[in-house]
């Protein structure tokens, strides 16, 4: 029976174990594995097991509220309601599906089918056009657990209507995003400015600030730039677990609330501001519609209180729309904006340097009756122009000649300081800043024109809490050698006496002049900020005014050593400084009111019962668009209209300037503009104090 | 026949131990496992009473002598291919798949059940050719014998278990006494097919060998995320793992599949480097009584049955560890008695009653 196969087993032992061997090696190697996956790399699998259950989810906060100084909105958050579909939240059956987008297609108006998306045609959330169908396929096979934006900025009823079916529409969903509304619009858009997205350089700066770059926006320009880092608040953090459709199960760890901005209640009055503007616009409309051609188009308003710095009113014309911007910056107007001439999108009253013209005669007054160079009382000889030699250092032989020519070509005859100054007597000026004959036998010479100019508030930065802000330029002697490889003349002396030549400012720094002298020598640093407020209304930072210094009190004129000899100015300092004699800010005044009364401004301000002092500037120029259009005639060049004035004259509260770009001579079409605002200034500020003593 | 005592005294409770404690540990993993998942609810449940049915299924076949189904060979044979093909042509014509019975309560597999009957009918056809096997008609012989199930089951297709059927034919030819150049010519075609083999394979197949030898690892879906979850919970569980209940690559559903393929992963998670191993040389210790049953059985037949039912259960464990680990391509084959499975655990306890009714009537030393 044992031979019989079927009742052995034959089955060779070694074979079994061969077998054995060979699953026991096998094994042998997986255990070596998973040591390897378990105990030696655990920390980094640990790691990655942590990074999928953990999800950090940002608070987006609310960005802080701008106001006027009577509390109207300037800026403000609306929301705006965007349509969006989570594909992995879709129902499984495909005709499902088609149903809810032919009912989501109805209620919005987007096809369901329109435009594969390609790599020539990319899908961009709210500005690429496809159907709802080909953004699904692209928003789940890139990310099926986040929602993709189907139409952006849907009406609110829209909006209400689908979060009410929302039952019936699974996956569909209303996206509600917050969005800057700025209700005055282009009137404040140069104060103000817009949002734009965090660019790719700053990305690093804001990501560590816990700002979320495709979804948080920041300043660009004005307030929301300058103040960004205040208006925008800080982001919450919540730390969630999530499975792995991304639901949130729980906080890992208390969840941090986002804390909103702080608000601001700037220094503008919007009624001034609108005033401002509209009278701006009409006057440049008027005299565009005189002369029968586009002659100007651009100017700047400023209006602010000399006493505290307060800006009340800051009108760069033209500016732009930055509702505009409110969702994404629009390429075609952003290009339309930054191709225009006139340059919209700058705020020409603190960030663009000019020809002062007459106005800056101001400094050579303050400069020349503190230096004794001219008394008061003195008279001097005005005549249609004077002839002066051109020295590039002393000791010349037969120096060039150079003609100094007065606007009046009948000139002035023989005046005194306040006449000098109320006519804007070029030739009076030229002598006071370059000195002539014996009559002067000293004038004041460019490096004390320069303290001078300084102690007003040229040349320096003017502290205003805006970006994009310009200096100007008080030139020197050594400024020229560095700048135009030349020596600093003495016709250069003269030019700069009248506020032309190399000196340039931008509009504030020229009120800021006229400011100084209102307020009986005491520069105020400007200001458009009056409070900062919490987001409860509560005030965090109020309104102190800052002074800059009294240049009547305080030493800030330096005292130079042979002041009118040619070379730099800094070898000549002396060290010492000194102040400026309250006497000389009053004759001043008194020039300025003069102006008014019987000089430049007198036609200007016929009939207006506001005692008004001023001082009219009309600046030779010869940029770059007036060469290309050929205007640019030795002797005759293009003019910018320049006009600033103060009132009351015993009491002053309001100093404004007014400039209009090639706006021609300075009283005729920047005084008017100057006069119709201060009248506009008393006539809001009768109405409010009407309405508070009833 | 004196010699042929049937006793129960002989009944391997070792075998039977290890077997319980894998089957119970697989009806708590795979509730851990399927914890929050509404579509897998119950599979619990489901697995316990196939564990259930499937002792009694052990302790039937048990009680069967196994040369009992020598003489049925053909009739279970012919009417596994048969079941298969008609399944096959039918499935095919109704649902474009046919993978499954589809009942109500749950679906069979008839392919599973498949693989006892090959290693069955292999067993009988080897233990009479035992001798002749490196005759290349033999060879031939049980190679046309082998296709004759596995066909049906390529066709389906279900690449997996055909593999698996394929290897059980080897290891039993090898059993059986093939000679080491026979094993070189082996060697050479096993070199050869897959060459050829590969453009015959579908899409999806070709896609997971090329992402197992070129992974992305940027993927966020498909077998390469898969592995890549399995590897993370692999090793994120460290030396006692995060605990039952609490790995949060299995609950927070990160890890897919993870009550059937990737049920080695998801223990490993909760169970740590220690649990891991101790569930490995419990599966070792199972092939190991298998193997000794071998060695003991009576009669050729016997030894080949399980010898066959022990490669069953050692290649479908290396290669789904070896899936888990990232050692070898993805391949959709279960971890024997632990992965969720009605048909593959009632299969597998039947080769274990198998395995048992060898041993009880084995020759007394």
């Amino acid at each position: 029976m044992n031979s019989n196969a079927n009742l052995t087993n034959n089955v060779q032992l070694w074979r079994i174990i061969v077998f054995g061997i060979a699953i026991i090696g096998v094994i042998l190697i997986y255990l070596g594995r998973l040591f390897s996956l378990q105990i030696l790399e655990s920390a980094d699998w640990v790691a990655q097991a942590e990074e999928n259950r953990i999800s950090e989810i940002n608070l987006p906060t609310q960005r802080g509220i701008i106001f006027d100084r009577n509390d109207y909105i300037l800026a403000q958050n609306i929301p705006s309601y965007n349509v969006v579909i989570i594909p992995a939240d879709l129902p499984d059956d495909l005709g499902a599906i088609q149903e809810i987008f032919r009912q989501i297609s109805e209620m919005i108006n987007v096809p369901i089918n329109l435009n594969e998306v390609s790599n020539e045609n990319p899908y961009v959330p709210c500005r690429s056009e496809h159907g709802i169908a080909q953004i699904v396929e692209y928003g789940e096979t890139s990310a099926p657990y986040v929602p993709v934006r189907i139409k952006c900025n849907v009406d609110r009823t829209t909006a209400m209507i689908i979060k009410e079916e929302a039952v019936d529409l699974p996956g569909v969903d209303i996206e509600i995003e917050s969005i800057r509304d700025y209700p005055t619009g282009s009137l404040t858009a140069a104060i103000i400015g817009f949002l734009g997205p965090i660019s790719a350089a700053e990305e690093e700066y804001y990501r560590q600030r816990n700002f979320i770059p495709d979804r948080d926006k920041v300043g660009y320009a004005g307030v929301e730039r300058y103040f960004q880092s205040i208006l925008s608040g800080h982001n919450g953090e919540r730390l969630v677990e999530v499975d792995v459709g991304g639901q949130v199960l729980r906080n890992v760890v208390p969840p941090v609330d986002p804390t909103p901005g702080f608000n601001l209640r700037l220094t503008i009055d919007s009624r001034l501001q609108n005033a401002a503007e509209s009278i701006l616009v009409r006057e440049i409309d008027e005299w565009n519609a005189y002369y029968g051609e586009m002659r100007m188009n651009s100017g700047v308003v400023i209006a602010l209180n000399p006493k505290t710095g307060e800006v009340l009113a800051m009108v760069s014309y033209p500016s732009y729309e930055n509702n505009r911007m409110a969702r994404v910056i629009p390429q075609y107007y952003f290009k339309q904006l930054s191709e225009d001439p006139r340059n919209p999108m700058l705020n020409h009253a603190v960030g663009d340097e000019l020809p002062a013209g007459s106005v800056f005669k101001l400094v050579t007054a303050v400069g020349a009756l503190n230096e004794v160079v001219v008394t008061p009382e003195q008279i001097i000889k005005a005549p249609p122009k004077i002839v002066i030699e051109e020295k590039f250092s002393a000791n010349v032989l037969n120096p060039r000649t150079r003609e100094f020519i007065d606007w009046n070509e009948a000139g002035f005859g023989e005046i005194d300081f306040v006449n000098g100054l109320a006519n804007s007597s070029n030739v009076y000026f030229y002598k006071l800043g370059g000195g002539f004959e014996d009559e002067i036998p000293e004038g004041l010479g460019i490096c004390r024109l320069g303290t001078y100019a300084r102690a007003l508030g040229f040349g320096n930065y003017p502290g205003i809490e805006l970006p994009l802000v310009e200096d100007g330029l008080i030139p020197d002697p050594t400024w020229k050698r560095i700048n135009q490889g030349e020596n600093w003349s003495s016709g250069d002396t003269y030019i700069a006496s009248v506020g032309q030549g190399y000196i340039i400012a931008t509009p504030l720094q020229v009120l800021l002049s006229a400011s100084t002298i209102a307020n009986d020598g005491e520069l105020m640093r400007p200001t458009i900020l009056r409070e900062i407020l919490d987001s409860d209304g509560n005030i965090i930072k109020s309104f102190v005014p800052d002074s800059v210094w009294d240049i009547t009190s305080d030493p800030v004129i330096d005292i130079f050593e042979d002041p009118s000899s040619p070379g730099g100015c800094e070898s000549k300092l002396t060290g010492e400084k000194k102040s400026v004699e309250p006497w000389v800010i009053e004759k001043v005044q008194e020039g300025m009111r003069q102006a008014v009364l019987n000089g430049t401004l007198t036609d200007e301000f016929e009939n207006v019962n506001i005692s008004v002092a001023g001082k009219t500037g009309t600046a030779e120029y010869c940029d770059k668009y007036a060469n290309e259009k050929n205007l640019c005639i030795p002797g005759n060049w293009p003019t910018h209209a320049w006009t600033t004035a103060y009132a009351p004259y015993e009491d002053p509260e309001i100093v404004v300037i007014a400039f209009v770009y090639n706006g021609g001579e300075g009283a005729t079409v920047a005084g008017p503009i100057v006069r119709q605002f201060l009248e506009a200034y008393f006539e809001i500020k009768a109405g409010d104090t009407a309405a508070q003593n009833p | 026949m004196s010699d042929v005592r049937t006793t129960w005294r002989h009944f391997d409770f070792w075998l039977l131990g290890a077997v319980s404690i894998l089957s119970i540990f697989s009806i708590a993993m795979i509730r851990s496992a399927i914890a929050g998942n509404i579509t897998l609810a119950g599979y619990d449940q489901r697995q316990a009473l196939f564990v259930i049915i499937g002792f009694g299924v052990i302790l039937i076949t048990t009680a069967i002598d196994y040369r009992f189904w020598a003489s049925i060979n053909r009739i279970l044979y012919y009417g596994m291919a048969g079941l298969l093909g008609v399944l096959y042509v039918v499935g095919e014509a109704i649902f474009g798949s046919a993978r499954w019975f589809e009942t109500t309560y749950f679906d069979i597999q008839p392919s599973e059940l498949a693989k006892i009957i090959i290693i069955l009918a292999l067993a009988e056809f080897f233990s009479r050719n035992m001798g002749r096997v490196n005759d290349p008609r033999i060879i031939f012989r049980s190679l046309l014998l082998t296709f004759g199930v596995v066909l049906w089951i390529i066709l389906q297709p279900n690449l997996g278990t055909s593999i698996v059927i394929l290897i059980i034919w080897f290891a039993l030819l090898w059993a059986s006494g093939l000679n080491l150049k026979m094993l070189a010519a082996f060697a050479g075609v096993g070199i050869v097919i897959p060459i050829i083999g590969y453009p015959l394979l579908a899409d999806y197949q070709k896609n997971r060998i090329l992402d197992f030898l070129f992974p992305d690892p940027s993927a966020r879906h498909g077998d390469i995320y898969n592995i890549q979850q399995a590897l993370i919970s692999i090793g994120s569980g460290g030396w006692l793992g995060k605990g039952y209940n609490l790995g949060t690559q299995v609950q927070l559903r990160f890890l897919k599949v993870r009550h059937s393929d990737f049920i080695f992963s998801a223990m490993a998670e909760e169970f740590g480097f220690i649990g891991t191993v101790l569930i490995i040389g419990l599966l070792l210790f199972v092939i190991y009584r298998i193997l000794r049953a071998a060695r003991l059985a009576r009669d050729t037949y016997g030894a080949l049955i399980c010898y066959g039912v022990a490669t069953l259960v050692a290649f479908q464990a290396l290669v789904n560890i070896g899936v888990n680990l990232r050692l070898i391509p993805a391949t959709g084959l279960p971890l024997p008695f632990i992965s969720y499975g009605g048909s593959a655990m009632l299969s597998l306890l039947l080769g274990i009653g198998l395995v048992q009714s060898v041993i009880i009537r084995h020759k007394s030393a």
